[in-house]
């Protein structure tokens, strides 16, 4: 079954994407983001023909706990975050830690200075 | 808990049963462990590369289109980005990866030619052209991103639950058994010296028994004896 790819942001952030052609989109503005963007998230990942959800890392933030949670455990659909500085979907340092053991991430990054 | 068990020998022979199997078990989870963790190990240098493309793409397409919004207008970049015609699709197969179900992401129709993205040429100029085909090549590596991020969110699940379980049995499952192992050879050992003691114990009554017996014969025959020599 094909899927498509979903973008949640501002306006801003969104057209790139829709100038790449994705037609799933969901804009909210920046003064609106504490309202809304939980809605606009929950209403994507409830989509079955999404197959991938696309955010800036800095809108997670704005989340509530309980769809932050399911943002950064979702496998179907998954979630990428872009942006922010970040070193990938959040929550995935976390699951590393707690399942290797050890901070891969902080290793890496260590290496990399 | 060991207390809970039955001192017999059937029980003794269940327990090393269990013994066994959760030793092979324990053995067999740790070796799933660390080759899921070396595959995990794997596909972190795969993500930690497609995640700096992806740092990079973004960087890249955000620069074209700020060009385009900066030369061409906002309304313009908005109507370009509204009149397209083309959308990508993904497909999603999976791969098996040490029994972990991971998806391979397959897109299309993702990068486009000019006349396959819906916009008129004549109304819109080459930074929307640049801008569109930036977003496409970050749409590429964010698939990829997709890809590699879901297989270790799968991965860390597993690892994750297959360390739960090597812990359980290291810590409670075989603990817990070996006690009550001790506990049952313990008791065991007990009643066979007491069961020793008690035969000593029979065994020495019995003699005592036979002496007296003995005895009382031999003083019964002597005064027999002297009662045929008066």
């Amino acid at each position: 079954m094909s899927q498509e790819i979903a973008v949640v942001g501002t306006a801003e952030f969104t057209t790139g994407f829709r100038l790449a052609g994705v037609r799933e989109f969901r804009n909210v503005p920046e003064e609106e983001k504490d309202a809304e963007l939980d809605a606009a998230v929950s209403d994507v990942l409830s989509m079955d023909d999404v197959g991938i959800v696309v955010m800036h890392a800095d809108d997670l933030d704005y989340l509530s706990r309980q769809v932050r949670e399911t943002v950064e455990t979702s496998v179907e659909p998954t979630v990428v975050t872009i942006g922010g500085g970040g070193g990938g979907s959040s929550g995935m340092r976390e699951q590393i830690k707690r399942a290797i053991g050890i901070d891969l991430m902080d290793q890496d990054e260590g290496a990399n200075e | 808990m060991a207390e809970d068990v039955k001192p017999t020998r059937k029980n003794l022979m269940e327990i090393e049963d269990r013994i066994d199997l959760s030793e092979r078990g324990h053995d067999t989870l740790e070796q799933k462990r660390d080759g899921l963790i070396m595959e995990f190990m794997d596909i972190l240098d795969q993500a930690q590369d497609v995640r700096e493309d992806v740092e990079q793409n973004y960087e890249d397409a955000q620069q074209t289109i700020n060009m385009a919004r900066a030369m061409e207008g906002d309304v313009a970049v908005r109507g370009a980005a509204a009149a397209l015609k083309e959308h990508p699709e993904i497909t999603v197969r999976s791969n098996n990866i040490m029994g972990v179900v991971v998806p391979q992401i397959e897109a299309s129709r993702v990068s486009k030619s000019l006349d396959q993205r819906g916009y008129g040429v004549i109304g819109t100029s080459s930074r929307i052209d640049e801008a569109a085909e930036a977003y496409e090549d970050l749409l590429e590596t964010i698939v990829l991103a997709a890809e590699v991020e879901t297989a270790m969110k799968k991965l860390l699940d597993e690892i994750e639950s297959t360390k739960r379980r090597v812990n359980a049995l290291e810590f409670t499952v075989l603990p817990d058994l070996y006690e009550s192992q001790d506990y049952i050879e313990q008791k065991l050992e007990e009643q066979e010296r007491e069961e020793i003691f008690r035969m000593k114990k029979v065994k020495d009554k019995k003699e005592e028994e036979e002496r007296a017996k003995a005895e009382s014969e031999s003083e019964s025959e002597a005064a027999a004896d002297a009662g045929t020599a008066d």
